[in-house]
């Protein structure tokens, strides 16, 4: 397996900006130009209406939870330290046909709710055993405002 | 949700009543074996033909996987010391291709390309588990978008999928654990009845599959199948020609396969909760002139506790999100149950086969020859499944 797994590889060509949109700050999806269309994971042309040309758009980063998992066992050795930890699928207030894979932070597991709003919050990825960490979008539960 | 939003039946010639399956052969069922899948898989071939009474030279055609089964015409000539003309099929073997190598196989004797069709699956898997990572997840693993996007947040392996599945499913439909937990018992009641069974000695209750620990909440380990070594096969020819051999005759009556446009991105799958069951199981109902009431037992591929709830749904055993309500209780039992199921103890209880042994199973139930035997049983049903695709079977016996 490459260097660095299970970090992503900030170099790979499809999701560079993705990850570029991350350490700046900023959660960015790939878009059809032609279409509007989503093309997520951009995987080649617009799935949609066949164009070629797809543009990475900066999201507001509201989203809404889809699904998740509580990791509690280490299915890579990598994931131990930080057991157990949200994984989980949320989908974007911009484009809720798609699902943003991430993590659930500030949160404690038992207080997630399907479809509860979240918001990105930009955290420091690192793994057990691997040099280096990447700045990554995770998600957390959008702060409920107090009713006076 | 519109079905062709997200996938779509392959358009398959009407197979019925053309072949039947003549000969099922195991070869062991076990953890970590030292075996090699090629090994495993001449066990079962042999023994395969020498239940459907051939020889050898008999067989002209086999169908295999892609990948694991490394058992071509070359292995088969060296292990029989043989010589003749084989057809090979690599679309054949174990999950989807479990049914369909039967669809393959109609048409290649039909063609004249074969005239009696060996499928054959194995795996060693439990042997070589420390090569991969992750597990069967190591395919997963190396897929780029996944590695990039996915596995940094620990969206990864399968149990994860799936049991993400199961949540999104729970929310939809108030699915509960419990009935997850029903499906689990089901498969190991059977195969505490199973002697080739990896489990065939640990019994699980309801209590204790809740008390067990979560991996992967709403997870436990026992909604995940085995890793195995093992492996099975059957053999197939015409139906003119299956009644003059000397098992009784399963007729292959309907073949169905059904794709996901979304393929291996679970994540992304639009209908997030189905199974291209739902583009497959028509296919084999109607080419068989059968329907779901028809069905007297029930394998599926069960990788999860969830993939056979969505699945028995899928195929129109019950309303779409009913399918926890349907499996409660003994509901999927060998004995009285209203669809017996996995009566082998299936991908949870049996051993990790990738569903070879689920069709032969079905063929046990329409000859009389299973451990939990379901009395009288005439029609069963194999549904496979890869995530990508998913498949149907539809056999019958006699061949009326």
């Amino acid at each position: 397996m490459r260097e660095g797994f299970p970090l992503p590889d900030l170099q790979w060509e499809p999701t560079r900006e993705y990850w570029a949109g991350a350490a700046a700050g900023e959660l960015r999806m790939p878009r059809c130009t032609a279409c509007r269309r989503f093309c997520w994971y951009p995987d080649g042309n617009c799935r949609g209406c066949g164009a070629e040309q797809v543009t990475w758009e900066r999201m507001t980063g509201r989203a809404k939870l889809f699904t998740w998992v509580v990791l509690e066992h280490a299915f890579l050795p990598q994931y131990g330290r930080d057991l157990p930890f949200v994984s989980a699928l949320v989908a974007l207030e911009e484009a809720p046909g798609v699902r943003v894979p991430t993590r659930i932070v500030e949160c404690a597991a038992e207080d997630l709710a399907i479809d509860q709003p979240l918001e990105v919050c930009f955290r420091p990825l690192r793994f057990a055993g691997v040099d280096g960490e990447v700045v990554a979008p995770f998600f957390r539960p959008i702060a409920r405002l107090s009713v006076a | 949700m519109s079905l062709a939003d997200w996938g779509h039946a392959e358009p398959y010639e009407d197979v019925s009543g053309e072949i039947g399956i003549v000969g099922i052969g195991e070869a062991a069922y076990s953890r970590a074996s030292g075996r090699t899948s090629r090994q495993i898989a001449a066990d079962a071939v042999a023994s395969a033909i020498e239940d459907a009474g051939l020889k050898p030279s008999d067989v002209d055609g086999i169908t295999l996987s892609m990948v694991d089964t490394d058992f071509d015409a070359a292995a088969f000539h060296e292990h029989f010391g043989t010589s003749h003309d084989i057809w090979v099929s690599r679309c054949g073997g174990g999950m989807t291709w479990a049914a369909t190598a039967a669809y393959d196989a109609a048409l290649a004797i039909r063609r004249g390309d074969a005239k009696t069709v060996v499928n054959v699956f194995s795996v060693d898997w439990a042997s070589k588990r420390g090569e991969l990572v992750g597990g069967p997840g190591h395919f997963h693993a190396e897929e780029l978008f996944k590695q990039n996007l996915e596995v940094p947040f620990g969206w990864f392996p399968q149990p994860v999928y799936f049991a993400s599945i199961a949540r999104r499913h729970m929310a939809e439909f108030g699915t509960t654990t419990e009935q997850l937990g029903s499906i689990a018992v089901a498969c190991r009641r059977h195969a505490n009845r199973n002697p080739l069974a990896v489990m065939r000695d640990k019994p699980l209750s309801i209590e204790s599959y809740l008390e067990s620990p979560l991996i992967a909440d709403p997870f436990r380990k026992e909604d995940c199948c085995l890793i195995s070594d093992g492996g099975a096969a059957y053999v197939m020819t015409s139906l003119a020609r299956a009644r003059d051999l000397r098992r009784e005759v399963v007729e292959v009556a309907g073949v169905g396969l059904g794709t996901s446009k979304t393929g291996r991105y679970w994540a992304q799958q639009p209908d997030f909760t189905a199974t291209p069951q739902i583009f497959s199981a028509p296919v084999a109902f109607a080419m068989a002139g059968l329907e779901p009431c028809d069905v007297d037992v029930l394998t599926c591929y069960d990788p999860f506790t969830i993939v056979s709830l969505m699945q028995i749904e899928d195929m129109g055993f019950c309303p779409k999100g009913e399918g926890g309500r349907f499996v409660e209780g003994k509901a999927l039992h060998f004995d009285g149950g209203v669809l017996p199921y996995n009566t082998h103890g299936g991908l949870l209880s049996h051993a990790y086969v990738l569903g070879i042994a689920h069709v032969v199973e079905v063929v046990k139930q329409l000859r009389g020859e299973s451990a939990s035997q379901v009395p009288d049983a005439s029609v069963g049903i194999y549904g496979g499944y890869t995530g990508p695709q998913a498949s149907t079977l539809l056999l019958r016996r006699g061949g009326a």
